[in-house]
């Protein structure tokens, strides 16, 4: 896909702070259509990487076009592109429909009412509450139905669960979900909630240590490159010192007839055949399927030069 | 651009109604200046009683000071507090829009910052014209229900005539509100500088207090300083002469070049300021 194509395109952006260099080189590209989820350690940069995307920081190098458009002049999109951050910022001494309404008279293209989206949101016995009355989670709803008054192409929401009951955070994934499939509004995420964002996300970026470690999609971040497998055969220390052998195969651990392995670019099926090849006979092959959880544990555990980061 | 300005300047505007401290900067000075006058209107009926009483009135008396000198005395209260408000709100509302995160909404959404910083310039000259007038009919209705207005006479000789008296007022007011729209950018400039709110309103108000100081220490210099001409705690401006030209005092001595200087000095260090706040807003964080 062409940078020009991308909804978000981000090359090569270095953020410092002082004498901190936070962002190291960050590239991502967002697609057309696709709910792309950012995560990261607590001072990854997740939050500066949208602040600066959203033209709310400076940056010393790199680019970022977002719908075509530098940040400092995201405002000409005129409501396409729609930031939710993680403090909501609203007028604190309005009512939740005179914060509707303000935010309906910025929108130049309104398709629902205040009314309509305070009902979407489950807010419509709060709609005479004044926002400062409202706990963390209610705010967090009604940041998000400024969103929903126009029709965006583009919601970069920064931690989006944050202070939400199961219920809220039920709300907003069906939310997200029925965005996209019926407008194809696309999405940027970030949360520490990795499950949230592994039931909802088409793509995955892991930012580790200033720079992207991973981007890939979730369908193949479940089943590609790095893979375990338990392995259940007649000679183990055979099928050990076999596969050993192969640095795209690490043996995690060994219990009698059983090993379990991490594979880097080798599937199952190969792996079956090498070992009956060599006359071991396999009695149990399994795959088992991998987590984000994990995969975003192996990345921030493993040493620097590890063929696992050079992987990915 | 002009009608992504317009746009906001309206949500700004419904925003600005629904607003306390809004309310404050409009109702505050005006609510003050007629307190101030129903307190001297009864200081001075007590006053005049106890002269009745024990005999005390007589020669030398002038009539009408005591009405004029009250309403200009009100009014430069009233402008007082514009100018120390005006500055503070100034300061505080694009700091706090920044605090509370709505700023960014604005910002990815509808308008440039600079934008948005000709919003809040503009919408602050609303409010201190909304809070001018409120002044201005407030402490004149409320005078005129206590007092009668006339010439200033003085054992049945005319000091200062009616009409003479509302062409000094006119200029004294006038002369006042010029020094209000750098008061104001000063307050924006602050603003966008400021790490937060609470920063932003203190910062506003202790440059305009120690303006008022400064004035007094650099002697003829001053005249150079836009917070010379702000009716203020330490007040040397025209209007202050007008409360004792209306009070028959003869000995005012009125500096033509002062006056001058009173129109054309402010207006260059808005400018200023405005600029210096056009260039920083585009490299400061939201």
């Amino acid at each position: 896909m062409k940078a020009t194509d991308a909804i978000l395109s981000v090359t090569s952006l270095r953020k410092r702070f002082a004498a901190v260099e936070v962002l190291k080189g960050i590239d991502l590209t967002v697609t057309p259509g696709a709910i792309h989820g950012l995560v990261g350690l607590n001072g990854s940069g997740k939050t500066t990487t949208m602040e600066c995307v959203l033209g709310m920081q400076s940056f010393q190098s790199g680019d970022v076009r977002i719908l075509g458009r530098q940040p400092a002049d995201i405002w000409q999109c005129h409501g396409a592109v729609v930031g939710i951050f993680d403090t909501p910022g609203l007028h604190t001494g309005l009512t939740v429909r005179q914060v509707l309404t303000h935010a309906r008279m910025l929108c130049p293209q309104p398709v629902r009412s205040p009314a309509e989206v305070e009902d979407m949101l489950g807010l419509g016995r709060y709609s005479h509450y004044r926002i400062r009355q409202l706990s963390l989670g209610n705010r967090r709803r009604v940041s998000i139905a400024h969103a929903l008054l126009g029709q965006p192409q583009f919601i970069i929401m920064d931690e989006p669960f944050n202070g939400l009951d199961a219920g809220g955070v039920d709300d907003v994934l069906a939310l997200i979900k029925d965005l996209n499939s019926q407008t194809g509004t696309s999405f940027l995420l970030s949360s520490h909630q990795l499950a949230y964002l592994e039931s909802i996300c088409s793509h995955i970026s892991i930012l580790h240590n200033g720079r992207i470690s991973l981007t890939e999609t979730l369908q193949n971040l479940a089943g590609s490159a790095d893979t375990q497998l338990r392995i259940v055969c007649d000679k183990a220390d055979a099928a050990a010192t076999l596969l050993q052998s192969d640095p795209a195969i690490r043996i995690s651990s060994q219990e009698q007839n059983q090993l379990n392995l991490q594979t880097v670019g080798i599937d199952a099926a190969e792996i079956n055949r090498r070992l009956v090849m060599a006359g071991i006979s396999v009695s149990e092959l399994q795959a088992l399927r991998r987590g984000l959880h994990q995969v975003f544990q192996d990345i921030v555990n493993a040493p620097a030069d590890s063929p696992l980061q050079e992987a990915s | 651009m002009i009608s992504s300005f317009w746009v906001a300047l309206r949500a700004e505007i419904y925003v600005g109604l629904r607003s306390h401290a809004s309310r404050l900067v409009v109702i505050l000075p005006a609510l003050i200046a007629c307190a101030q006058l129903v307190l001297t209107s009864m200081l001075t009926a007590s006053r005049e009683a106890s002269e009745t009483m024990f005999g005390g009135m007589g020669a030398g008396q002038i009539e009408g000071a005591d009405a004029w000198g009250t309403l200009v005395d009100a009014y430069a209260t009233g402008l007082t507090l514009i100018g120390l408000l005006l500055a503070g709100y100034a300061a505080w509302s694009l700091a706090n829009d920044k605090d509370s995160g709505v700023l960014r909404h604005l910002l990815i959404r509808h308008a440039s910052r600079r934008t948005m910083l000709m919003v809040k310039l503009v919408h602050a000259h609303l409010l201190g014209i909304a809070s001018i007038a409120v002044l201005l009919v407030s402490c004149t209705l409320c005078a005129w229900l206590i007092w009668d207005f006339g010439p200033v006479v003085e054992d049945g000789y005319e000091l200062i005539g009616t009409s003479e008296i509302l062409t000094e007022l006119r200029l004294g007011l006038l002369l006042a509100i010029i020094p209000l729209p750098a008061a104001i950018t000063m307050g924006l400039l602050v603003s966008v500088l400021a790490g937060n709110s609470t920063q932003a309103l203190v910062a506003a108000l202790g440059i305009t207090l120690a303006l008022d100081i400064l004035k007094g220490i650099i002697g003829a210099a001053s005249d150079y300083i836009y917070a010379s001409y702000l009716v203020s705690l330490l007040d040397s401006s025209y209007l202050r002469d007008v409360s004792r030209l209306v009070r028959g005092f003869s000995d005012v001595m009125i500096n033509p070049t002062t006056l001058q200087m009173n129109q054309w000095v402010p207006w260059p260090q808005a400018i200023f300021l405005l600029l210096l706040a056009w260039y920083a807003i585009n490299r400061k964080p939201v």
